[in-house]
This record gives C-alpha cells, structure tokens and sequence, in this order.
C-alpha cells in the first residue's frame, strides 16, 4: 500500500512539476515583453488570453469532456457577437426615440445614434452596468438558442458525420453575417455603444479586469460542473456511450445539454470581444480565428483539463503576438523577397497542432484520472465499513 | 446551354474531384482529410503558373498539377498519417492532423502568391483563369474539356481499382484491413498509394474549380465544406458515392442559386454556398449514412411488390 502511495505522490509530483514549468515560461516571456515594450502589451495579451480561454474551455467542455467534435465553435461566438451588437444597442436606441429598426444597422445612422448612447451610458454608471449585464445576459440567451437548434438535426450523428455538420453550419452562420445588412449591417462595420466609456481614462484596465473576472467565474463554474454528476455523466458518454446509455443515462440530453451550455459560453465570449472592439465587422469572425485557434490552444493545453486549457491559452497567445511585433527584427529576411511574416501565424498554428499530436499526445498538462469520490471520502467510507 | 450550366459543369467536375479524393483517404486509412483544401489550392496555383510564365492553355499543366499534388499527399503520409496510423489513433485525432498539415501548407501558399507579386509584379491573389481558355461552339471550351477529363481521370482510377492486382489488393484492404493484412497484401503500401492518388485527385480538382470561379489563395479554405458536404452525401462508404455526392452538390449549387435568384431576386447570391449545404442537411436528416444509405434494393422491392429479404 505504501509504495502504492508513493508512486501516485511521484506521478502527482511530475504533473505539478509540468505546469510549474509551463508558468514559468510563460512568466519568462511576459517580462522579457514587458522590459522591451511595456504596460499595453501585456494588457493586450491578458484580453486576448481572458476571451479565448471562456470559448477554449467551453470547446473543451464539448470537445474534451462530452467528445462531441465541435469543428463549429465560430457560430456561438457570431451568434453571441450578433447579438450584443444588434440588440442591446436597439433597446437602447428604442428608448431614445431614435430608429431602431433595419436602418439601426446603416452606417449612416449608426454613425450618429451610437455615440449619442455612449454619452447616456456614460452620465451614469448603472445605466453602464445594467447595459453590460444585458448584453451579456441576450449573448448568453442567443448562443444557447443556437447551441439546441444546431443540435436538433445534429447530435445523434456519428463521430466525423457531426464534425462536418457542424463545420458547415458555422460557416452557414458565417455568410448570413456577411450578407444580412439589416442586422449587423454585412460587410459594413457596425458600432457598439460602450458600456465601458465612463471611466474615461482606464477604460482599457477595466475592460481586461471584467474580463478576467469572467473567464474566472467561467473557470470556476466549468470546474464545479465537470465535478458534478452531470460531468462524470459527460465523461462516461465520451468513454463508452454503450456502457452509459445501459448504466441509464440518456446521451442524447446529456449532449444537448452540454452543446447548449458550451455555446452559451462562447457566445459571451464572442459578446465581451465585440464590447472591447468597440464594433461588429463580421468579416472579422472567420473559420480559422474562432475555430481552429481554439482547437490548437485546446490541443497544446491538453484535451480534456481545464487548467492545461488556460495554459496552452496563455501560451500561445504570447508566441502569436510576439510574431506581429517581432515580425519585421526578426523576420526580415522574408520582407526582402517580398513575403509577409504575418503568415507565420499559421505556420505556427498548423506547427503546434501537428508537433503536440506527435510528440505530445495528451498536451502540457494531461487530463488527470479523478476517483468518483474525493480521495479523503473514499478513505472515511472504507473506515466505517471496518 | 443555359448560362449556369457551362460553369456549373466545370465547377461541379472540380467539386467530383476533391469529394472523391476525400472519400478514397477516408475509407483507405480512416482519415478525414482537412488537407484537401490546400491541396486544391496547390493545384490551382501550379496551373496559374503554368500559364502565366510559361504561356499556352491551362490544360498542358494538368499534368504536372496531380504530379505536385501526389508528391503533397505523399509527404503528408510519411510524415505525418504514417506514425498515427501505428499508433491507432482515434479519427479525431487524425482529422486534426490533418488540419495542422493544411494550416502549415495555407501559409505556404500565402507567402508564395506574396512572392510572386513582388518578384514577377503578378496580382496573383484575385484570378480568372478562365480568360486563358477558348471558346468550343459559342461556349467557353472548358465546359466540354473538363468533365471530359474527370470522366477519363475516373474510368482510369475505375480500371485501375478493378483489372490490376493491386487495385484489387486495395479493394481488399478498404473492405476488411484485417484479412487482407491475414493474406499477405501490405497495408502500408495501400495507404500510401490511396494518398498519392488523392492528392492528385484533389489538386486536379483545385484546378478546375478555378476555371469557373475566381482562384484566391484562401479558395480551398472557402469551399471546404463543399466538399465535406458531397463526401458525406455520398455516404463516406464508396468511392462512387463521393463523386456522385461533389457533383450533386456542385450542380445543385449552381442551379439552384440561378433559378432561386431568378424568383426572388439577387440576395440570394450571398448565400450560393448555403443550398447545398441545406440539401446535405436534409439528406442527412433522412438517410442518416448519406446517399449511399438510401435503401435502393428495399425500394425496388417494394416497387416491383416483393417481400423482403427475398433476395438476400
């Protein structure tokens, strides 16, 4: 029994050891950023990390945790975009007497109606906090709606037959975006009133520490989810679902359920990076940003662990914007026949996918095998037996 | 022929090409090849060479098209489903692979147009190839040529899987790896034939989709679920099927965004891509193994008043 114990202390030791490395690194990089660029930077990286890792974890909770292959992650983060961009702006602009209907979405009158409504919210605070939670709240309503409607015809697919449906909706998502101008006006930018103007100066602190609070809150309540029944019922699906539907379990509301969950989640993902922007260009929300970038995070972090999910983010977050500001010192050897570095970030992306598939096949930080029970439980129930 | 028609052939040969590269690497080794976007666009890319620095029509790079796009498919199966393969991975697994191989080749492809515009002053990232082409009985000549080509690259491909040894031995491996490793037919040399033959299908593909439509360097990006979605139609099962299942898509995409524009106006344009997608959707829903799944044996015997199971 003891050298039992030893070896799970050793194994828990070695996995420590992983991420302790890994946060060094990542520490290692954000000092040499911050000594050679400065604050901006380093904030800009922290909102990149804090929105990418809520729409991560949550492809995580689907991909990871319930094994369904969500190649589709970009249409919960438009539909959440969409929807703080459309409707939260629309009520607003309802209540002033201003037109709120197709022509909201024209460029001609949103250029005018929208700053009138940034100064509303920034006369007082709980106009500004009430908008935030709207539009947080119409996000998260938005991309659960979605996530049940693309499960309908979907979820009782088989592994690469649901893969590739649900690749073509999100590009389904994709084109009405780019072709709807009575939404969010097309191809044509549309502006967001900013709920965040009325602290002026630190706008760009606050804006990384709401974020930051609620990628948190998201971590904190995938953790507890994916601890709770519903997620060692997600975790039996995804290991065997015969085993599961015979142990009583219906997979097909468990993996509704965790679609739903999982979009909602992206889509406040998507509705905090259209409130940060500033505006809705949905040329902006394509296949690669908001699909496969959080596979390659999801991948590198390792399948199936929330925590190697935030580090993989964080990681590879720094490595992509250290190549557009570093492109031209260090890269400049492409400039001279012509060639752009920026192209690099997919070299990177594809490089980190198929070298962490090779020769890492479980990530940085390998998804740890949890009893049922906590340890110390397993431990007072055996006592009482005796 | 109608107006949509000359290019609508063109692009659904082209869409054939790539689903059918699909379903021979999907049923071969298992792998759901996101690569086959880049491949495509390869294709393009060596013909518009071809022809903008060599002269002469596009159809005299052909060649040298499925010969750059086996070589692809052959590095990718060395260097990358080889190793996945041994080691059993899961079909996700190997369809991530896949995309990290179409990232990296996606790149290439970026800083090769970005290198072409500025050693040869080319605009090489909008192209319309089919100004290169000449005109066949009042229509453009690829309207007749290419499908000519897919059906002569396909009756090929069919002769080659049915009279040859190893074709057979293919069949064989595609049917039941197992017994066919059993009897002694090497697996690893089906994998790599089935890559070699799908890159080259696919870039082939590429080639001719860039006959009917604009050739970007992002054009394998865009119509990748296309050809997912005739791949699926065709049920992912046989290698018919697929090809049947890209050019239904392509046709229907065509025709459909024709009449459909015709009837309620030109917004409909902006969503071409979603009609066949919406067929692929309601096929699925129906015949949830595609086309290939739609019980055609059954049917007939219910038609001609048999029972079941009588020919069984």
């Amino acid at each position: 029994m003891t050298t039992k114990n030893g070896m799970i202390t050793k194994i828990k030791d070695y996995m420590l050891l992983r991420e302790v490395m890994v946060i060094l690194v990542i520490l290692a990089l954000l000092t040499f950023l911050f000594t050679s660029r400065g604050v901006p930077i380093i904030l800009t990286i922290f909102i990149d990390f804090a929105i990418f890792a809520i729409i991560t974890m949550s492809l995580n909770l689907e991909t990871g945790y319930t094994g369904i292959p969500q190649f589709g992650r970009v249409a919960a983060v438009i539909v959440g975009a969409f929807a703080v961009g459309s409707i939260p702006g629309r009520i607003m602009a309802r209540f002033m007497g201003f037109p709120w209907g197709i022509e909201y979405a024209s460029d001609t009158v949103n250029f005018k109606v929208v700053p009138q409504i940034t100064a509303l919210l920034a006369s007082n605070w709980l106009l500004s906090l009430g908008f935030l939670v709207l539009s947080l709240t119409v996000a998260a309503l938005s991309g659960a709606a979605i996530g049940w409607l693309i499960s309908r015809p979907a979820i009782r697919l088989k592994e690469a037959y649901l893969g590739i449906s649900l690749l073509a909706f999100g590009d389904f998502f994709m084109w009405v975006g780019h072709n709807w101008k009575g939404m969010v006006g097309g191809s044509v930018p549309v502006n967001v009133p900013d709920p965040f103007r009325i602290f002026a100066g630190n706008r760009f602190t606050i804006i990384v520490l709401v974020i930051f609070t609620i990628a948190f809150l998201v971590f904190v309540f995938l953790n507890k989810l994916t601890k709770s029944p519903f997620g060692r019922s997600l975790r039996m699906i995804r290991d065997n679902d015969m085993a599961a539907a015979a142990a009583g379990k219906n997979i097909v509301t468990v993996r509704t359920r965790s679609l739903v969950i999982g979009s909602a989640l992206a889509a406040i993902g998507g509705g905090l990076y259209v409130l940060y922007v500033g505006s809705v260009a949905s040329i902006g929300f394509s296949r690669l940003t908001f699909t496969f970038w959080p596979w390659a995070f999801m991948m590198l972090g390792g399948i199936g662990s929330n925590i190697g999910v935030l580090l993989g983010v964080f990681l590879l977050c720094i490595l992509r914007t250290m190549i557009v500001i570093f492109r031209s010192q260090w890269f400049g050897f492409l400039l001279v026949v012509g060639i752009d570095p920026l192209w690099l970030e997919f070299t990177l992306m594809g490089a980190v996918i198929i070298g962490v598939i090779l020769f890492l096949p479980y990530g940085l930080v390998p998804e740890k095998i949890e009893p049922m029970l906590p340890a110390n439980r397993v431990k007072r129930v055996l006592a009482g037996r005796q | 022929m109608t107006p949509w028609m000359s290019s609508g052939l063109i692009y659904a040969s082209g869409l054939a090409l790539t689903a059918g590269s699909v379903t021979l690497i999907y049923i071969t080794t298992r792998t759901f090849n996101f690569a086959v976007a880049s491949m495509a666009t390869i294709g393009f890319y060596v013909s518009y060479t071809g022809v903008i620095l060599y002269g002469g029509l596009p159809y005299k790079y052909y060649p040298f098209v499925i010969i750059i796009g086996s070589i692809v498919g052959l590095i990718c199966y060395y260097g990358l489903n080889r190793h996945l393969l041994r080691r059993r991975a899961a079909e996700i697994t190997l369809m991530m692979s896949t995309l990290g191989y179409d990232l990296v080749l996606l790149s290439m492809i970026q800083m090769y147009t970005d290198f072409l515009t500025k050693t040869y002053k080319l605009f090489p990232r909008r192209v319309t190839m089919n100004i290169y082409d000449f005109e066949l009985f009042g229509e453009k000549a690829a309207a007749f040529i290419l499908p000519f080509i897919a059906i002569v690259f396909l009756m090929g491909l069919h002769m080659f899987l049915t009279k040859t040894k190893f074709g057979v031995a293919m069949r064989a491996t595609i049917e039941n790896p197992v017994l066919a490793g059993a009897s002694g037919i090497n697996s690893d040399r089906v994998y790599l034939v089935a890559w070699v033959i799908g890159g080259g299908m696919a870039a082939l593909g590429g080639a001719f989709i860039a006959m009917a439509q604009t050739g970007t360097p992002v054009m394998g990006m865009f119509i990748i679920p296309l050809m997912f979605a005739g791949a699926i139609l065709g049920g992912l099962g046989s290698l018919y099927g697929g090809i049947l299942g890209g050019f239904v898509i392509g046709m229907t995409e065509y025709a459909g965004v024709f009449y459909l524009a015709q009837r309620f106006g030109p917004w409909v344009l902006g969503y071409r891509m979603g009609i066949p997608l919406m067929l692929m959707a309601i096929t699925l829903l129906i015949f949830p193994r595609g086309l290939a799944g739609i019980p055609l044996v059954k049917l007939f015997g219910l038609l001609a008043g048999k029972k079941r199971g009588v020919n069984a």
